[in-house]
């Protein structure tokens, strides 16, 4: 079809192209791979292949925005197609009589039946189609219904190109090459069925029946069809379109670790005798695989609905902080700003103050569709701040100082841990003075908090009615250090991470019970890494494990009571702890109703990663409070006279629902309760007259 | 500059208090550093930021355990760390003082910092008794010091909010009621590092006796009287109780 002259034309524009997409494509590489190792992966031809059927039905996409997902079959689908489709355009450019391949007629290459040129056709003329609506919704969405969700708030540090809008420019060029490149093409369509309509072409057809036929039409429609894609595979190296072929390939090299389990501060393959500094200052003090979740990351902001900081008006943005990074790479190989690189990323890419925003609840990775990971960003740049001796909250401080010299958080002396057992109306044993089949890991919160030990001494009662064989540490326990890990201060995770390993070996022990989800989540993830080797169960799975085994049983069921269940994000997102308190609640009998968010999809206390020790509370709508709000919701919709129930199964949401209970004004309506008080009152507890609090010391 | 903090090992009081005898029962309680020796720390720690200059920590090892705080010292930023063994968990201030003066004595310190008071026995002796063995100026109850070469600003806190602005010439003795900034945090990594590689520097205790030449007769804690009522209600019923309250008590 293409002249001589126009062949070489073709050839120079797409040498050219190809130079600047392999610089594109080289750059990208060599900026991942000075980042620092990432725990080694295993198998990752598998992986890949899984994440490629994954990508193949859309699967990881869905978990949020069903309709906008539906779109975005189209777009991913197009693509597809329209990557074949100009493969096949170039060669009818080049072969001569190939072009009559199309509309299945006179074909010059009879090894392949007219049946397969048909379907080929007829799937690029309805993909054309797909792909135009698909990306005029999303540029609608975009530019003219301006969905705030593609927004960030006020406050969120940005990249400067970023702010002055650099990603919106971004996708209005990809939006327009996509409506250009596939409209150019279908009206070439059009203008080479010059015998009428091919049933097999119907939107071609039907444009035909409007410009008719033209070989010169068809000529200039495929130039310009084909010169955008020369134009616009380069520049997708230089824009969020990495997306494209970096998503699919970083959901292959996702993390394989549980989700519980945090990367090291420092990494444990050393390279080339590297020195590595703990955590992360600057960007290529991140490992290779958060390098290169920026390119994956196509500012969706799934991420970003997502996040309670974001939610309670805090300048973080996990979205952001991924297009930060993509623009500072980008600023310093294809801009002029190479310096900018050996800034901390404290101030090219996320500010302090989102930095110590995070709850560390997970949801943003959870919902990511391209398997980014910026939480294990945001505990990097906080483990350097505090070996760099960062400013740091004053509450977090004094919680870091009082666990270091005590062990808990709480600046309360070590014998006291035990305390609340001593009270007890039956003897408590001593997991590391005789054996017991379960060693109860209490937590901080649960064993010294005055409004949750009435509940610590309930799970008491119970497990000692059930016949339960336990035992806890009294002053040998520390705390598991979950939320200290999360908090950046990895020396003091350490410490205390030996301090318990040696309380473990005091003791013999089948198995570990934790009532705190946060310490459930670091012994049973984190521990292994440093010899522990137990099992450990969350006391819902004990208690329902009792149940089923008769040794607890339903004798009044509590019908009388509206119940709804808030999943715990260490219980649930991190460990996929979902069923038994369901099961429980189930037993129970209560009347019960879940929340739209729930499971994965839980929405975060507002407490964890540190948060429940910060000093300042920032003002606006804490989670906790929208939490509360949604739960009454709920209940509205399914209106009746029963005791509405907030139920928990953690003791850190104890004191964060009865808070926001109050503080929404809401006392009255809804009550917060842990699970142990319904089961208690469904197996007829005998409660003793709780004597008045002991008078400290008498 | 020379600067020199002397700190004081308390008994915590995180826990209960236990008594044994006419005394605090040492062998069962933790001892902390003294809170305002946290301050005094930094205070210090910050003037050498500013001027330049070497901080060398010494207390008085009560219990065998000082090793600790003096590595947490370290780790926040002091240079040196001087230890008198004593193993007298009981020595009172007094005595404590004559041991840290004899120890200060040979550093021809510029400054010495000490904390206003200590939170066991609230009597506020040790910077002042430093200060008259080694002969030098003492103020207390200190906010800020920005030193300078021979001279020193410094911000005193007196009643009622207000402060007082002293310029004093060096040496002194600097008795801290609080840093200008909240004491830094030393991470564990850090102070783990410090406690291989750091020498703390053992000086014997003179057998001079120098306590205060007093003895406790008796150590109870306080008796349990009564309990605060609380008032419950809506805000005006509670309003009404308080107005109540007040009318009985001949306050309104």
């Amino acid at each position: 079809m293409l002249t001589t002259i126009e062949k070489v034309i073709f050839i120079l524009l797409a040498l050219v192209s190809a130079g600047f997409t392999i610089h594109g494509i080289k750059t990208i590489v060599d900026s991942v791979r000075k980042g620092r190792p990432t725990p080694e992966l295993k198998n990752v031809p598998s992986s890949l292949l899984k994440a490629g059927v994954a990508v193949l039905f859309q699967r990881t996409i869905f978990k949020a925005r069903k309709v906008l997902s539906t779109i975005h079959l189209g777009l991913f689908f197009g693509l597809i197609t329209y990557a074949f489709v100009n493969l096949v355009d170039v060669l009818e450019g080049f072969i001569p009589g190939f072009e009559l391949i199309y509309g299945g007629r006179n074909f010059a290459f009879t090894f392949l039946p007219a049946g397969i040129i048909n379907a080929f056709n007829l799937i690029a003329d309805l993909m054309s189609g797909a792909l135009l609506f698909s990306i005029a919704v999303m540029m609608m969405r975009r530019f003219v219904v301006k969905d705030k969700r593609l927004n960030y708030r006020e406050n969120v540090l940005l990249n400067p190109k970023v702010k002055a809008g650099a990603h919106q420019k971004d996708s209005a060029t990809v939006g327009l090459f996509v409506v250009m490149h596939v409209a150019a093409r279908l009206l070439g369509q059009a203008y080479r069925l010059d015998t009428g309509a091919d049933p097999f072409m119907p939107i071609a057809s039907f444009l035909n029946s409007i410009f008719g036929a033209s070989q010169t039409g068809l000529h200039i429609a495929w130039w310009v069809s084909i010169a955008w894609v020369l134009y616009i595979l380069p520049y997708i190296t230089r824009s969020k379109h990495t997306h494209f072929t970096v998503g699919p390939v970083n959901l292959g090299l996702a993390k394989q670790n549980p989700h519980g389990q945090l990367d090291p501060a420092v990494p444990l393959k050393v390279v080339n005798g590297n020195h590595y500094d703990p955590g992360a200052k600057f960007l290529h003090d991140l490992s290779w695989k958060r390098v290169l979740d920026s390119y994956a990351c196509v500012q969706c902001n799934r991420c970003q609905d997502v996040c309670p900081a974001n939610f309670y008006g805090r300048p973080l943005s996990p979205s952001a902080l991924e297009v930060n990074k993509r623009y500072l790479i980008k600023e310093a190989t294809f801009g002029s700003h190479p310096d900018r690189l050996l800034l901390p990323l404290t101030e090219t890419v996320i500010s302090p103050e989102a930095i110590w925003s995070c709850t560390t609840c997970y949801a943003c990775v959870r919902v990511c569709p391209v398997g980014n990971e910026p939480m294990a960003d945001i505990i990097d740049i906080r483990r350097r701040m505090l070996i760099d001796g960062a400013e740091i909250d004053s509450g977090v401080q004094n919680a870091l100082q009082s666990l270091a010299t005590n062990g808990n958080w709480m600046s309360k002396g070590k014998r006291l841990r035990g305390r609340w057992a001593k009270e007890m109306e039956f003897p408590v044993k001593n997991a590391t003075e005789e054996p017991v089949e379960n060693l109860w890991f209490v937590g901080d919160t649960a064993s010294f908090d005055e409004r949750v030990i009435p509940n610590t001494k309930m799970v008491a009662r119970i497990f000692n009615q059930a016949g339960l064989d336990f035992g806890i540490m009294y002053q040998n326990e520390s705390n598991a250090g979950n939320d200290v890990r999360r908090v950046g201060e990895e020396g003091l995770f350490e410490q205390l991470v030996e301090q318990n390993m040696q309380a473990f070996g005091k003791a013999q022990f089948k198995q570990i019970v934790t009532t705190d989800p946060h310490s459930f989540n670091t012994l049973k993830n984190e521990y292994p890494q440093f010899g522990g080797k137990f099992e450990v169960k969350h006391y819902t799975v004990t208690l329902l494990k009792l149940f089923e085994e008769g040794k607890l049983t339903v004798k009044n069921k509590l019908s009388h009571y509206k119940v709804t269940f808030h999943d715990p994000c260490y219980l649930g997102r991190y460990n996929g702890g979902f069923t038994a308190p369901r099961k429980l609640l189930e037993l129970l009998g209560v009347d019960f109703h879940e929340m739209p968010r729930n499971c994965e999809n839980s929405f975060c206390c507002g407490a964890g990663g540190g948060q429940i020790w910060m000093g300042k509370v920032a003002p606006g709508e804490r989670p906790a409070e929208n939490r509360i709000r949604e739960a009454l919701t709920t209940f509205e919709k399914n209106s009746s006279d029963k005791k509405q129930l907030f139920i928990v199964t953690c003791p850190k949401d104890m004191v964060m629902y009865s808070d926001a209970v109050k503080t929404t004004g809401n006392e009255g309506k809804i009550e917060v309760r842990d699970i142990i008080q319904l089961v208690a009152e469904a197996v007829g507890v005998e409660m003793p007259i709780e004597a008045e609090p002991a008078p400290s010391p008498a | 500059m020379n600067i020199v903090v002397a700190i004081k090992h308390i008994p915590s009081i995180a826990d209960d208090l236990p008594v044994k005898g006419n005394n605090v029962d040492f062998d069962s309680v933790d001892f902390v550093l003294n809170e305002f020796d946290e301050q005094s720390i930094e205070q210090a720690v910050l003037v050498k930021e500013a001027v330049g200059g070497t901080v060398t920590v010494v207390g008085v090892d009560l219990i065998g355990e000082l090793d600790n705080v003096l590595h947490l010292a370290l780790a926040k930023g002091a240079d040196k760390a001087v230890k008198v063994t004593a193993d007298e968990p009981g020595a009172d201030s007094h005595q404590q003082a004559k041991w840290l003066a004899e120890a200060i004595k040979g550093m021809s310190p510029d400054i010495v910092f000490a904390g206003v008071q200590a939170s066991n026995d609230l009597d506020g002796q040790i910077g002042p008794m430093i200060a008259a063995y080694l002969d030098m100026p003492y103020i207390g109850g200190v906010s800020s010091v920005e030193a300078a070469e021979g001279t020193a600003i410094v911000t005193k806190e007196f009643a009622g909010g207000n402060a007082g602005k002293y310029s004093v010439s060096l040496p002194i003795v600097v008795g801290v009621q609080a840093a200008p900034k909240p004491p830094r945090y030393a991470p564990v990594s850090k102070v783990r590092q410090v406690a291989q590689t750091a020498t703390i520097e053992k000086i014997s205790p003179s057998a001079d006796g120098a306590g205060a030449g007093l003895s406790m007769k008796k150590m109870a804690p306080p008796v349990v009287t009564g309990h605060a009522e609380m008032f419950t209600g809506s805000s005006k019923e509670v309003a009404a109780k308080i107005v109540e309250l007040l009318k009985s008590k001949g306050l309104a």
